[in-house]
């Protein structure tokens, strides 16, 4: 062992899949997706056995960008996840939309189903058993979501906080002199609900770490927190959320209106115009945006922006009725989705 | 005066943007980064 000293230390170590104790859970071919060597590896595995079926366990980020991969490469998809629903970020309404598509993409959908064991024969995997179904499997995608990679930290009496991550203050200092924490082994705040937060994204991590960095090189730069956005695709669905969730909301007591509606990504009669959905929440009485939802055809996704940037500022929807948002037939209809969506709500408030 | 020095673990997302962010202020600082995988910043 060779012993390494510091005048400052920087925790970066990241994330790591949750993994299911279930029996066969040992088999090397079920795959967690962290590192760019996992999913090297995971790709060696389908092209060394020709793989043609992959069971995806769990319906988040990970499971579903991945359930995509392998549909591309022709593979037979299966997707299993406990809750009534895949995208647990997102409301059940809008969850349904993108179930809907995985459906019409060509996966086979297992929703209220817990994973109980895989099959393996020899030592090989072979299939994937759920409480209702026992599905064949080449491969098996581990989507159940990310801890903090905190063991070390722990182990060096460094205090955690939100599950299990290092706890930090804005400037990403730990509870211990000297040393600092960022990325997706660091706690963060959110600024809606304002407690502590923890979420496993690059965007943050890579904020938490320049910040880390002024401060380490001599300078002051601090990192406020988030607010929970997120957006991804499946196939040809683009998927977006920002602020807090209806579940969210519930727990931390707020009182609210949310409205769904339904526009389109570019003027209606615009070559290529898809549709969108856009969900938002105002607080009642204030009128406060507290969050939204998007799913959507291509241009969908990052309309989550102006959202995320209206919170930001802490915007009432009155406030967003009149933002000076681009407009041309090629990009979106006159008024732009998210503010049709804000429009709609204030008649609930 | 030995050189300040900063030890990173971790050599992503957030452990690159630090030490690089670190070096660009501080040109005399040692930094050593800790990364278990033959990958750096692999998504930057």
């Amino acid at each position: 062992m060779e012993w390494e000293t510091f005048d400052h230390l920087l925790i970066a170590t990241g994330a790591i899949p949750a993994c299911p104790t279930v029996p066969g859970a040992g088999a090397v071919e079920i795959c967690g997706i962290n590192t760019l060597q996992s999913g090297i590896r995971l790709r060696r595995i389908i092209d060394d056995r020709n793989a043609k079926t992959a069971v995806v366990v769990g319906g988040g980020y990970i499971g579903l960008e991945m359930a995509e991969a392998m549909l591309r490469r022709g593979m037979d998809v299966s997707l299993i996840d406990r809750s009534p629903q895949v995208m647990g970020t997102l409301d059940e309404d809008m969850g349904q939309l993108v179930s809907q598509a995985l459906l019409d993409s060509g996966v086979k959908l297992y929703l209220e189903e817990a994973l109980t064991g895989f099959e393996t024969t020899g030592g090989k995997l072979t299939g994937v058993s759920t409480e209702k179904h026992s599905l064949p499997a080449d491969v098996v995608i581990l989507g159940l979501g990310v801890k903090p990679n905190t063991s070390l930290a722990a182990a060096a009496g460094i205090p955690l906080g939100e599950q299990g991550s290092i706890r930090v203050n804005q400037r990403m200092e730990t509870g211990i002199t000297g040393i600092w924490a960022a990325g997706d082994c660091a706690e963060t705040f959110h600024l809606v609900s304002r407690k502590p937060f923890y979420i496993a994204l690059g965007t943050v991590a890579n904020k938490q770490g320049r910040v880390a960095g002024v401060n380490l090189g001599g300078g002051y730069a601090t990192f406020p927190g988030v607010m929970g956005t997120a957006v991804t695709k499946i196939c040809h669905l683009e998927v977006a959320r920002t602020g807090l969730q209806e579940k969210e909301l519930r727990k931390l007591g707020f009182e609210w209106v949310s409205t769904v509606i339904k526009s389109s990504t570019k003027a209606g009669y615009f070559p290529g115009s898809g549709e969108i959905s856009v969900k938002v929440f105002a607080e009642k009485g204030t009128g406060r945006l507290l969050g939204g939802q998007i799913v959507g055809m291509e241009g969908s996704a990052k309309r989550i922006d102006t959202l995320a940037t209206a919170l930001h500022a802490g915007l009432t929807v009155e406030e967003m009725i009149n933002l000076d948002l681009g407009y041309a037939p090629p990009f979106s209809p006159v008024w732009d989705p998210v503010v049709i969506a804000a429009r709609e709500v204030i008649k609930k408030l | 005066m030995a050189k300040e020095k900063l030890v990173v673990i971790g050599g992503d997302a957030a452990g690159m943007s630090a030490a690089s962010q670190a070096k660009r202020r501080r040109r005399d600082m040692e930094i050593v980064v800790f990364e278990r995988s033959p990958h750096t910043s692999y998504s930057a």
